[in-house]
């Protein structure tokens, strides 16, 4: 079970950065740069755990503690769901509600963590992070509703075996699943993880005064989270009965690299929404899903 | 299941359409929807009438009308519509709302022969409250069309039930009607847009000599 457990989050460790970095490929290739290169995430990470880290002298324990609270609580949250051929190591009845609640974990503790500082910046990004989230959380809660209508269970990771099979209520459910993750993530529609000092940035705003170690600890937080979000939808879609683990795991990964390709299309293609016209997005993903719920209660699937 | 699977895109891009601003988006999606929508006799009753209504719908709805209606807005130069009646998020909830309602009605209804799949009917009510609401909550009289012609989408779905039984010259002088209105409201947007230098359907409610 321990020796389960590690395993996972270390496949989960050395997977997710890879995925930004095709993320940044796939954006560069489509402004015909070459670009970084694919290991780029691990280089910054590596430079960043080198360095030592500034504290302000008005900052207080929690600054100190949020970074690793966040990373912990993404990493605990990726036991739970099966990597392709890997089973999940944990998984008990409701565990669904752990899941959606170590997410809000983290960002409870990043929020904070932006308000300790006391620059009245970070606390605007604290502010409209915490705005978008009370919308993504209720989007992300009848999403997994629809999922555990499908499969009879409130097991995570029966969940997402038991809705392999493609029908129009998760096509529903996906899409607007995937807005949400783009929303959670940070990514281009929602926020553009790539500025820095612009007045409308909502997560970055948040951990402008983490340096060193902390500030290595969230961009590897953000991608483990990617991975995590992004291999729940990625498990929903792939088949997962009769076929043997080695092909899960490869169709898994193949659905991962798929998915940080359309991520890097989507960011390519799109501009970054006004601030206002969020909401209105997040509005679209819950009515998506809504919609998805009522085809699930009339029809099944 | 590909039927349910055309059938809830229809209900999407519908939805989408409610959320867009862009004039030109919208025509898209709406092309797209009419698009998947000629689909749906050949899933439901493969053959001649089928096909011959598919043809049908691509010619009017996917080829003649998206080219009308982009014709129609170069021509008044609007490219979005600035202040519907009711915001675009409250626009959506609504929709949501429609929706639940357009389900619990069709689960009341007893249709009274063979339903091909028990999502027909909730989904042609869905897309006919979405175009209404379109309808009733713009005020850019293109948008508004774009609206009518959302809400004929799902009456033609409404339709499908009874593909096998209505004679075609019926469902062309249907058709024909649809063209003719589209193309009467597109020379009265002109005359709107003439009279006023814009084509806000509001300013009709007011007036003058």
């Amino acid at each position: 079970m321990g020796m389960q457990i590690l395993s996972h989050i270390g496949i989960v460790m050395i997977f997710s950065p890879l995925l930004l970095g095709i993320i940044g490929k796939t954006k560069a290739f489509f402004a015909g740069r070459r670009g970084a290169p694919l290991l780029q995430p691990y280089y910054d990470i590596g430079k960043l755990f080198r360095k030592g880290n500034v504290y302000s002298t008005t900052t207080t324990w929690i600054f100190q503690a949020a970074p690793v609270v966040a990373m912990a609580a993404v990493l605990v949250s990726s036991v739970l769901i099966p990597l392709g051929g890997l089973k999940a190591p944990m998984s008990f009845w409701g565990d669904v509600v752990l899941f959606a609640y170590l997410y809000a974990l983290a960002r409870f503790f990043t929020i904070l963590a932006a308000l300790d500082t006391g620059s009245s910046f970070e606390g605007m990004g604290a502010s409209r992070e915490a705005a978008f989230s009370c919308l993504t959380e209720v989007v992300l809660f009848l999403n997994l509703m629809i999922l555990a209508l499908i499969s009879k269970s409130f097991v995570l990771s029966q969940m997402i075996e038991g809705g392999a099979l493609v029908g129009p209520a998760l096509f529903l459910a996906g899409t607007s699943y995937f807005l949400v993750l783009l929303a959670e993530n940070a990514r281009i529609p929602v926020d553009d993880p790539a500025t820095h000092l612009e007045l409308t940035m909502v997560h970055e705003v948040m951990v402008l005064d983490h340096s060193g170690w902390d500030l290595a600890y969230i961009l590897y937080g953000s991608a483990v989270k990617l991975f995590v979000l992004g291999g729940l939808l990625v498990g929903i879609f792939i088949p997962s009965d009769g076929l043997s683990p080695l092909t899960q795991t490869a169709m898994f990964l193949g659905g991962m690299v798929l998915l940080a390709l359309v991520i890097g299309v989507v960011e390519s293609c799109m501009a970054r929404l006004r601030l206002n016209r969020v909401p209105q997005l997040l509005v679209g993903a819950f009515v998506l899903a809504l919609v998805g719920l009522l085809v699930v209660l009339m029809k099944g699937v | 299941m590909l039927l349910e699977l055309a059938l809830i895109a229809i209900v999407f891009l519908g939805i989408v359409i409610l959320g867009s601003s862009r004039l030109r988006t919208i025509i898209h999606l709406f092309a797209l929807q009419s698009f998947i929508l000629s689909a749906t006799p050949l899933l439901i009753y493969p053959g001649v009438h089928a096909l011959v209504m598919m043809t049908a719908v691509l010619i009017l709805k996917v080829l003649v009308m998206p080219v009308f209606l982009f014709w129609a807005i170069r021509h008044v130069s609007i490219r979005r519509e600035a202040k519907p009646l009711i915001g675009y998020g409250k626009t959506l909830v609504f929709g949501g709302l429609l929706v639940g309602a357009a389900f619990f009605l069709s689960s009341k209804l007893e249709v009274p022969f063979r339903e091909v799949s028990n999502l027909l009917v909730p989904a042609s009510f869905s897309v006919i409250m979405i175009g209404f609401l379109l309808l009733v909550s713009r005020l850019k009289a293109i948008t508004q069309v774009i609206g009518y012609l959302v809400m004929e989408n799902g009456i033609f779905l409404f339709a499908l039930l009874l593909l096998d039984r209505t004679p075609l010259l019926v469902e062309m002088g249907i058709f024909l009607d649809i063209f003719v209105a589209v193309l009467v409201m597109g020379i009265v947007i002109n005359h709107i847009n003439e009279e006023y230098d814009d084509t806000n359907t509001l300013h009709l409610t007011t007036l003058r000599d």
